[in-house]
């Protein structure tokens, strides 16, 4: 819905805990035209450079809550807004490297009222 | 001609300048304001930070802005969320308890109509329409394409009106339903994508046949993903897939045919034979060209209904051309809804 316009430009960054990297994250909007809580985000699939990270290792953070995918299913009191910024944290040993990159995040979302579930995915190119 | 038509803004139509952080809610009223339009309308979802809460400073800041940009509350568009966990509906006392927060956020807010989907419980409506009277406000069931009123799914509500006598809930129509041509910048978008002249020209043919026949109106069923499927085998979806089947149609080709079956045509006498029923109307539009013309909606030959009819409600602007743009190309929601805005006033007042 808004592929162009998704991702924080300047959000990207590798996680260092205890002198180590242990994952990377990013900032993203919603693909969608309104806020919802996050029992309708479904599920959030990340790929970069062509390889797609396990859904366990990835967390969803809004409003100062982190949750996983699964944990996101039953969170009714948490809305990730309309053109909020909500962190991706994926955590992958090593982080990425310094560089380019190239992103691809899909985003599930189940609107109450739709017949079918929205799968809207947006790209975007960045350095590290 | 002396008519009572008014105009009015639903901020939907704005939300990729929000959505990119160049308009907040105030702004997208101030802009509103600078067309001419009187009415706000609002999907507190999209713009409302706390909903489903509406704080007392919220409401204060709200009010504010309607004196000092002259404007008043529209139509509350309301979504309800009955699979808001992921494993079960909703019962119909939480379905009706969400309802009624809605029309209570509605009234807090000054509107005057609240606008549910056609996914809406038959029920869940029933079950909220004496609250809706204690507190005025009129629910409408958005005419939503394909959906369309003078048929079979529009009947089943027509019943339960009739059934119950109410005065609190009608008919919203969406401009959606008179489409005579596919939105220009959609077939735009679909060529980016790499859909092929031979198919944009069969994908068209299609489209102008169910127009000059007449489209087969949707049924009433609560499973609408049936509905729907039939009402795509009754305007001939599967022969459209036939032949584009033959000439190898690409996926985005596929996806470009289908998308077309969103957008209907309706004659515009149907708001003449339903006027008693339609308490606000949502102007969707798509491009509008520097001629001040709509490029698949004939707006003035629909408004002219509205004023045969003798309609006293809003005609509210929704702008949703964003999507078949921003791929690729910078959206102007602000000066398109200016140039639809002149042009509904062209045709309300000459």
């Amino acid at each position: 819905m808004f592929p162009k316009q998704m991702f924080h430009p300047h959000g990207f960054k590798n996680i260092e805990e205890d002198g180590r990297i242990t994952g990377f994250c990013f900032e993203m909007k919603i693909q969608y035209y309104r806020g919802i809580t996050l029992s309708i985000l479904r599920n959030i699939e990340v790929v970069v450079d062509g390889a797609e990270y396990p859904r366990e290792s990835i967390r969803f953070t809004v409003n100062g809550e982190t949750f996983t995918l699964d944990e996101m299913r039953t969170v009714i009191s948490n809305r990730w807004l309309f053109g909020q910024y909500g962190t991706v944290t994926v955590l992958t040993e090593g982080g990425l490297t310094p560089g380019s990159h190239h992103i691809t995040c899909t985003q599930t979302i189940a609107p109450s009222y739709m017949p079918h579930i929205l799968v809207h995915a947006g790209e975007y190119d960045f350095e590290l | 001609m002396d008519n009572k038509i008014k105009r009015s803004v639903s901020l939907y139509s704005y939300q990729q300048e929000y959505y990119e952080g160049k308009l907040d809610l105030e702004g997208c009223i101030r802009e509103t304001a600078k067309t001419g339009a009187t009415g706000i309308e609002l999907l507190a979802e999209q713009m409302v930070d706390d909903f489903p809460v509406i704080t007392p400073e919220f409401k204060e800041t709200w009010f504010g802005w309607m004196k000092k940009y002259g404007t008043e509350p529209t139509c509350y568009d309301a979504f309800l969320e009955n699979r808001i966990y992921d494993n079960r509906v909703c019962t119909l006392r939480e379905q009706i308890h969400m309802m009624k927060r809605d029309i209570e956020n509605a009234s807090q807010l000054g509107f005057q109509t609240l606008r549910t989907l056609v996914s809406t419980p038959m029920d869940v409506i029933e079950g909220s329409i004496p609250f809706a009277e204690e507190k005025n406000i009129k629910i409408c069931i958005e005419v939503h394409s394909p959906f369309s009123l003078n048929s079979g799914w529009a009947d089943g509500y027509m019943e339960m009106i009739h059934k119950t006598g109410t005065k609190h809930f009608g008919f919203m129509p969406d401009f959606g339903i008179f489409c005579r041509q596919i939105p220009d910048i959609l077939t735009a978008q679909a060529v980016r994508n790499g859909c092929r002249e031979e198919v944009i020209k069969i994908v068209e043919d299609a489209f102008q046949e169910r127009v000059s026949k007449g489209f087969m109106k949707i049924k009433y069923d609560l499973n609408l993903g049936r509905a729907h499927g039939e009402y795509m085998k009754a305007n001939g979806y599967p022969k459209l897939m036939e032949a584009l089947d033959k000439i190898h149609a690409t996926p985005a080709e596929l996806a470009y045919a289908g998308s077309t079956f969103d957008y209907t045509w309706c004659d515009p006498k149907d708001i003449i034979d339903n006027i008693q029923y339609i308490y606000h109307t949502h102007a969707k539009f798509y491009h509008m060209n520097e001629a001040y013309e709509e490029t698949s909606i004939p707006i003035k030959e629909v408004v002219e209904a509205y004023k045969k009819a003798g309609y006293n409600g809003y005609l509210s602007s929704e702008y949703e051309g964003n999507r078949m743009l921003n791929d690729a190309l910078e959206v102007d929601s602000i000066e398109q809804v200016r140039r639809q805005q002149e042009a509904l006033r062209r045709a309300i007042e000459e």
